[in-house]
């Protein structure tokens, strides 16, 4: 089966690349799902879940970034985001007290960064396209 | 002349110094190695950016808001200067040639009726501009760190800069930085950086895009350019920050290394001076011995 090369960048660093059979995006319209032979597309992110799977569908990896973009076509899918972390090492307590600290404060960055630790809280508890 | 002790302490103070130099070159150099390794890793994702950015440019004829940070303001009166020193010295023409080059473009725009602003970026620059034109400063950054804090930094000052241009504060903005050519050469660089000067970037790149950049875009064009062009500028001044943290280790080894080797130079002769003053004294008190033994 053929694969599709994936590149996850973000500022620091080049986190993940190899090639994978499928990949999932949080789109800003929803989730884009990619496999080999996409067409081309670009479109900007949300937060919340980039999932990465083997050519025979088991997930290998699963990344929340905090919005960014991604840059499709055929060959190949790069994905820019502002942070990345994997889903796995993401604390359920620290979030929960991060979001509960922010509800209390007002302003426009608070907001944003309230969506992104709601995000966060999400890609946690969801387990969805966990198996595809 | 100076006597032999004299010679013998001046020695071992160019030795201490020697070590101390060497020691700054050793950790200059292994402060290099990562700074370069950042600097590196911070590459693909600029370089994607910019490659999105010159297939949208050409999408985007004008407009108000955020699409301003590529169109422009349509004006040419306000300027601000953004010098990007180090917050150490102690590294040869380093953070004096980014001051001399500054002020030389500050004077030139404000010899051509522009008005002038600086937001000087470490230490070095900072102290500099505070003592020959510090009405002219807005605001400053020092103590970085950009090789232990990353993004958060850069995005500091492109959230400050933003803030700026959506108020009307400025049209223009310059960056002054040193680029990091190699270990041991580093070329003071302006950089427009607001508005996005598109044309600079890869020409043959672009021609090679355009050819076959049939993308669909989703949201749309207009969104994708929105959410791009402020995540640019962060970027941008990122990957500035990290070039001359980049430059800023390896002139200090360049100029530690100098230093160290001067210090051994310096030693060599004065050892030999030494051996030859107390050659010299030997000489007089075996004279002085013969001719009062001849004498008597």
């Amino acid at each position: 089966m053929a694969t599709i090369s994936f590149d996850l960048v973000s500022p620091e660093n080049l986190v993940f690349n190899d090639e994978v059979g499928t990949i999932i995006v949080p789109g800003k319209d929803g989730d884009l799902g990619i496999l080999p032979g996409h067409s081309k597309v670009m479109s900007s992110l949300r937060p919340g879940r980039v999932m990465v799977y083997n050519e025979d569908k088991s997930l290998i990896k699963s990344f929340f970034v905090s919005g960014g973009f991604a840059e499709i076509n055929p060959e190949k899918c790069i994905v820019l985001a502002e942070s990345v972390v994997e889903v796995n090492s993401l604390e359920k307590t620290s979030i929960e007290k991060e979001i509960q600290e922010l509800e209390n404060k007002e302003g426009k960055e608070t907001e944003e960064q309230l969506s992104v630790a709601k995000a966060k809280l999400e890609a946690i508890n969801v387990n969805y396209y966990d198996k595809i | 002349m100076p006597s032999l002790k004299d010679i013998k302490t001046q020695i071992n103070s160019v030795g201490s110094t020697k070590k101390i130099t060497s020691a700054m070159k050793m950790v200059a150099a292994s402060k290099l190695r990562r700074s370069q390794e950042k600097a590196e890793a911070a590459r693909p994702y600029s370089s994607r950016l910019e490659e999105m950015l010159s297939s949208l440019a050409s999408s985007a004829a004008s407009g108000e808001g955020i699409i301003k940070l590529l169109t422009g303001t349509g004006n040419d009166q306000n300027y601000i200067v953004v010098p990007v020193s180090a917050d150490r010295g102690l590294c040869g023409g380093f953070n004096s040639s980014i001051n001399r080059e500054t002020f030389k473009l500050v004077k030139s725009l404000e010899g051509s009726g522009k008005i002038v602003q600086l937001m000087p970026v470490g230490k070095k620059s900072r102290d500099f501009f505070n003592r020959v034109m510090k009405e002219q400063i807005i605001e400053s950054f020092v103590d970085l760190n950009v090789s232990s804090t990353g993004y958060e930094s850069a995005l500091n000052i492109s959230n400050k800069l933003q803030e700026l241009y959506f108020d009307g504060q400025f049209d223009k903005c310059i960056l002054v930085f040193n680029k990091f050519k190699s270990a041991i050469s580093q070329e003071v660089t302006q950089q427009q950086l607001i508005p996005l000067d598109v044309s600079n970037s890869e020409k043959e790149e672009e021609k090679e895009n355009s050819s076959n950049a049939i993308y669909d875009y989703e949201p749309d064009e207009e969104t994708i350019l929105k959410d791009l062009l402020p995540k640019n500028v962060s970027i941008q001044i990122f990957k500035v920050l990290l070039e001359s943290d980049a430059g800023e280790q390896g002139a200090r080894m360049a100029a530690m290394d100098n230093a160290t080797r001067n210090a051994g130079e310096m030693i060599d002769s004065l050892t030999l001076k030494y051996n030859r003053t107390r050659q010299a004294f030997i000489t007089k008190e075996l004279i002085e011995i013969i001719s009062g033994a001849e004498s008597i």
